[in-house]
């Protein structure tokens, strides 16, 4: 057989193969990588959001005795090739720039300030190379001096310039510091960061900056900082007498960190924990590695597993979908094919050569359609995951293979007649049983997914994956099986009337014929996938303003650490672009007259409410009393000491103040309850550009200004919302175009099966008009009966699988459980797969209005 | 003179004379019952017929007699249920599905009555020709090629078509069609051509071409022709015309020339091995014969009467 020539002959369901091929293999291919790509970059950005101490990997040992002690930058540069060399393979990678080494004593009391003053020694391998000096001289060597009877070092050290003025030191002086095992320490000189903001500071943050602690029952604050001594400084260094802890920081290349090696990075930091503590070779204290990668990893993890869940749900259904209208136009394309293979066949061509043929034009349909989606999808950035490679080739051979054995079957006797006018048979016993064992096994499965529930952390749970695609095929059999029981109720109630087109369209939709087995299939999924991707991205959107709302529980707010003035509120109200301000006063309050204490806002909650407008949060209304959150309830009366005493009967009960509070002891009072408030917060209604914040911040100094859009445009800024947002639209596109491409392939599937039945009637004196609604009525009632069965098992599904599937991390950490049933999207594609069906119809009727019909019934005579 | 031992044992171990000997087809109470989806419909009821080679045969029977179903077993498309169906000494029943390919391939070639079914509409006249040589295999290359080549342009010369050889069939009239399906069915020089209603969309004069050039095919390639038809035109020009009723061979009528040229057509009633008769129905409705006849034997022929009426003594 030519395939080339069979080719031309079948033009167009070709062209229609290769496009439908090339489609899905840019999706398949395309949509994995942008949406692997947007995991990298989240793990990026969350790696960089970690403080570097955290992130980073750091080998500390503890020197307790002169045996353990390092003197030298060569024994520092030893272990640090050593550290490098038994780096688990997993972590090198990321571990690719140079680190830098410290040698740091803690809790080194200046003497005699009575454990108020702390200066503690500190080398950095790098230090030189990071610091300015301001005053005065780097370091230099040590000295000895005889104190109390002993000769003791002399440590030059310098200081940031900041502890000076803090901790009262001067450039010049000589501290003593330690209780028994005494060190000198002159300083001679002030420092400044070359650059503060380095993450290399993070580590060395007790150089850069005194460290304030107030001691538990202790009223005053204990002051820390570390001074940086020398190479030098480093030989007399001793963790005798002193807490001296090494430190060899590994820093992580967070540009380099990828999304898929995370599960093998945890075991890896764990390893190299393991592998380093083996180097310890019996001191005292043991090597270990500090850091907090594993537990940033995890909550990455945690967030990512979601998003791949709720992917591997969405891109699966796309792919089967993909697939069913594929197999749709092989079917076209095979019917198409039917007359020159039932010919071929009979004049002697073997099973292989009919079958082979078929497969080869589909080939070569659907082979350079796959390498131009392939091709395609690189230019999708984002990694080369196996999928990449793996769903061309699936696409590939599914249709090849159905295209080679559909037609091995259908050829496998050279004569094979088909008996249309036969009803459908019985189902076997053995298949209604199958059937129904599916439909309790999917049931079942989610049943227990809802009891059962499942942690995001635990990974992918296939489980979880398995429920849907149950719950799918469990829908498409009861509609398979169940859709022509409805249809002959109303076949029964037409049969009684005048009009003949309504009870023959009927008839002919209730029979149930295995055509129609393969559009259901195809429409069911891609419509439950579409509005479960259209309800989750829905969710995920309401979610993520709610959480906007009630981080900033105002269109524009500001808080002031300080009062702000009447004059400053009063030009607030003048801004141009603000429409109403609201003053309140936040403070920490004292209940009762112990050492109780709760946040609380005095606040006009009537004037609150009115600038929240149909904002998703709002609070109760308050003209006298306070509102209380659940920790304060069943208090009756509150006494309050808030810049006087305040005596205030409970109103209620909230869970939260938008914007302010949501956990702990906190209440709302109205403001009026204050002699003179304080305003340090105003909640402004208004238009909140760029410009009016710029403006509220320019009148306000000493306010913080924050918008609630600006709230939600960060929320929606993470790269991982963002690509789970996006990626569901596509698919939400891409199947709704899936599925009115079913509508319109399965019309011209049928067409000329229809073409002669409608023509037969026709001779009967059927009318053009009736031959319409004759068509119409025919098709529509399996696209609605699909169309309604995929809507309610798209709307089901984020409800069956609520307790699995946790989308917090993606709305601002707000559970998203309020599948809120918007209508609108489900409703109009419904209605457009309704329209294309009728559309359709007419078409089709119009088209066949040309042929005469004669050919049609001669043509179609195949006896 | 009974017969020795020795003959006993030759006669049971030799051959017996199967039903019809070594004629070309052999149908030998030929069963076939298609099942579709609960529904049954026995198409063939045990239906005999012997053709013998070269022979140039015409079916005809109402519509629904299951003259079609007899084609379809005998092009080796459709499998028989029971009975005995043998085509030039091959069994039908048994084969396998490699060698009823081989069968179709081979040794029959067969004509539908639709023109349009018969060719490929994208192929030139030449082109669905040698589809079945190349369907057929065989070595390739340039001198097979042109081998195939003037093989379909030799068949579509004998059957006055040659003209249409780079014709598509919408190019061509139906005549043409057909004789270029019957050059398609020659193409692997079959012993057997079966043809359904070849001439059923056509006018009687291009009926007249298209029969001749089965006509020629029988005489000219000495193929063995079966032609289904309704067509009175061409039952009334082969030698031999089986009629089929309900699945079963219910006549036959043959043709010789007299002795002054005229065409003599005697019609007979087919007996089965069993001794079975299908009387003619008008025969029977004229003596109002039904359920049960009285038979007598006579010393040249056997009389049938109505079982109520005695019968008379000539």
């Amino acid at each position: 057989m030519r395939i080339w020539l069979l080719a031309r002959v079948h033009l167009g369901p070709v062209a229609v193969l290769f496009v439908l091929t090339l489609s899905a293999c840019l999706l398949v291919a395309g949509l994995p990588r942008a949406t692997q790509a947007a995991y990298d970059e989240a793990l990026r950005r969350a790696l960089s959001a970690t403080p570097a101490v955290q992130a980073d990997l750091t080998v500390a040992v503890e020197s307790r005795s002169p045996e353990e002690d390092l003197h030298e930058r060569a024994q520092f540069d030893s272990r640090d090739r050593l550290w490098r060399e038994i780096l688990p393979g997993e972590l090198r990678p990321l571990v690719t720039g140079a680190g830098h080494m410290s040698a740091k004593t803690t809790l080194t009391p200046i003497t005699g300030t009575g454990g108020k003053s702390y200066l503690n020694l500190g080398w950095l391998s790098d230090g030189e190379r990071r610091v300015d000096w301001v005053r005065g001289r780097a370091p230099g060597a040590p000295a000895t001096m005889r104190y109390e009877g002993k000769t003791i070092p002399v440590f030059e050290v310098g200081i940031v310039e900041e502890a000076l003025r803090e901790m009262g030191l001067g450039v010049g002086q000589t501290k003593m510091v330690g209780e028994h095992d005494y060190a000198a320490v002159t300083i001679v000189g002030a420092y400044r960061a070359k650059d503060p903001g380095d993450r290399y500071w993070s580590h060395n943050a007790d150089l850069l900056h005194v460290s304030k602690i107030q001691p538990p029952g202790g009223l005053d604050f204990e002051k820390h900082i570390t001074a940086l001594t020398s190479d030098a400084g480093l030989t007399v260094l001793s963790g005798e007498g002193r807490n001296l802890t090494y430190r060899w920081v590994l820093p992580i290349a967070t540009g380099a960190a990828n999304a898929l090696d995370v599960p093998g990075l945890r075991a890896a930091v764990a390893e190299f924990d393991r592998v380093v503590a083996l180097q310890s070779n019996g001191t005292a204290s043991p090597y270990h590695v500090e850091t907090g990668l594993p537990k940033v990893l995890g909550d990455f993890l945690a967030a990512l597993s979601t998003a791949q869940t709720v992917m591997y749900l969405v891109l699966g259904g796309l792919l089967a979908v993909a697939l069913g209208v594929i197999v749709l136009a092989v079917q076209l394309l095979a019917d198409r094919l039917d007359h020159a293979l039932t010919l071929a066949r009979a004049r002697g061509g073997s099973l292989r050569q009919v079958a082979g043929a078929a497969a080869a034009l589909t080939g070569l349909a659907v082979v350079p359609g796959a390498l131009a989606g392939y091709a395609l999808s690189y230019l999708v950035p984002g990694p080369v995951l196996p999928v990449v490679h793996v769903g061309p080739v699936i696409v590939v051979l599914a249709a090849v293979g159905f295209a080679a054995v559909r037609l091995a079957l259908a050829h496998r006797r050279p004569l094979h007649e088909r008996r249309d006018d036969v009803a459908a048979a019985r189902p076997s016993a053995k298949r209604v049983t199958l059937e129904v064992l599916v439909v309790v096994l999917a049931l079942v499965g989610a049943y227990l997914l809802r009891a059962r529930g499942l942690s995001a952390s635990a990974g992918q749970d296939p489980f979880l994956l398995v429920v849907p695609v149950a719950l799918t095929a469990a829908a498409a059999l009861i509609t398979l099986r169940c859709y022509p029981y409805p249809l002959r109720l109303f076949v029964r109630v037409a049969a009684r009337g005048r009009a003949a087109v309504a009870f023959l369209g009927l008839t002919r939709a209730a029979r149930a014929r295995s055509a129609s087995v393969l559009p259901v299939l195809i429409l069911l999924p891609a419509l439950a996938v579409s509005v479960f991707a259209a309800v989750i991205s829905d969710g995920i959107a309401g979610t993520q303003r709610l959480a906007s709302w009630q981080q900033v529980g105002a269109p524009i707010r500001m808080i002031s650490d300080i009062e702000i003035p009447a004059t400053a509120i009063e030009q607030v109200r003048r801004t141009p672009g603000v429409a109403q301000v609201v003053p309140a006063q936040t403070g920490r309050v004292q209940v009762g007259y112990g050492a109780e204490r709760a946040e609380a806002i005095a606040v006009d909650v009537a004037q609150w409410r009115s600038i929240l407008g149909d904002a998703p949060v709002g609070l109760p209304s308050l003209p006298d009393g306070a509102l209380v959150s659940p920790e304060l309830r069943g208090r009756g009366t509150l006494e309050l000491g808030w810049q006087s005493r305040l005596k205030l009967p409970t109103r209620g009960v909230i869970d939260s103040v938008p914007g302010f509070y949501a956990t702990g002891k906190f209440l709302v009072v109205p403001l009026s309850v204050q002699i003179r408030p304080a305003v340090n917060t105003l909640l402004i209604k208004g238009d909140a550009s760029d410009a009016t914040l710029t403006e509220l911040a320019r009148l306000v100094p000493s306010a913080t200004v924050e918008s609630q859009e600006r709230a939600l445009l960060a929320i929606r800024d993470d790269p991982l919302t963002g690509t789970v947002r996006s990626t569901l639209v596509v698919v939400t596109v891409a199947l709704a175009a899936y599925a009115l491409l079913a509508v319109v392939l399965s019309l011209v599937v049928g067409a000329a099966d229809r073409a002669r039945a409608v023509s037969f009637l026709r001779t009967l004196g059927l009318s053009h008009r009736q031959a319409q609604r004759l068509t119409v009525l025919e098709i529509l009632p399996m696209i609605l009966f699909t169309a309604l069965a995929g809507l309610g098992l798209g709307l089901g599904l984020p409800a069956a699988l609520g307790p699995g599937v946790d989308l917090s991390s993606y709305a601002g950490d707000l559970p998203v459980g309020d599948y809120s049933l918007d209508l609108f999207l489900p409703s109009a594609l419904t209605a457009g797969l309704a329209a294309v069906a009728v559309l359709g119809a007419y078409a089709h009727t119009a088209i066949s209005r040309r042929l005469s019909l004669g050919a049609v019934l001669r043509v179609g005579d195949l006896t | 003179m009974n017969p020795t031992l020795s003959e006993l044992e030759a006669k049971a171990t030799g051959k017996k004379v199967a039903f019809g000997g070594d004629a070309h087809i052999v149908c030998d109470n030929l069963v076939r019952i298609y099942k579709t989806e609960g529904v049954e419909v026995v198409a063939l009821q045990g239906l005999d017929l012997v053709i013998d080679e070269g022979e140039l045969v015409a079916i005809v029977g109402a519509s629904g007699s299951g003259k079609s179903t007899l084609l379809n077993v005998l092009s080796g498309l459709d499998v028989p249920t029971a009975g005995v169906a043998r085509v030039a000494g091959m069994d039908l029943l048994s084969m396998n599905a490699r060698d009823r390919l081989r069968y179709r391939r081979s040794v029959v070639g067969f004509i539908w009555q639709q023109t349009a079914r018969n060719l490929l509409p994208y192929l030139t006249a030449r082109e669905n020709v040698e589809l079945p040589m190349k369907l057929a295999g065989g070595p390739s290359g340039a001198s097979r090629a042109r081998s195939r080549r003037e093989r379909a342009d030799e068949l579509l010369e004998l059957l006055g078509v040659a003209s249409c050889a780079n014709r598509k069939a919408p190019e061509m009239s139906g005549g043409q069609q057909q004789r270029v399906s019957i050059a398609v069915a020659l193409a692997n020089s079959p012993q057997l051509i079966l043809a359904d209603e070849p001439t059923g969309e056509l006018d009687s004069e291009t009926s007249e071409q298209v029969f001749d050039a089965l006509r020629t095919a029988n005489r000219e390639l000495g193929v063995t022709v079966v032609i289904v038809t309704h067509d009175p035109l061409v039952s009334e020009q082969v030698d031999r015309t089986v009629g089929i009723r309900d699945g079963r061979t219910s006549s036959e009528t043959l043709r010789r020339e007299g002795a002054e040229g005229q065409i003599i057509a005697e019609e007979y009633a087919v007996l089965d091995r069993v001794g079975r008769l299908q009387l003619p129905r008008d025969f029977m409705n004229a003596l109002e014969m039904e359920r049960r006849v009285r038979l007598e034997l006579e010393s040249d022929h056997i009389g049938v009467w109505p079982a109520r009426e005695e019968p008379s003594n000539d």
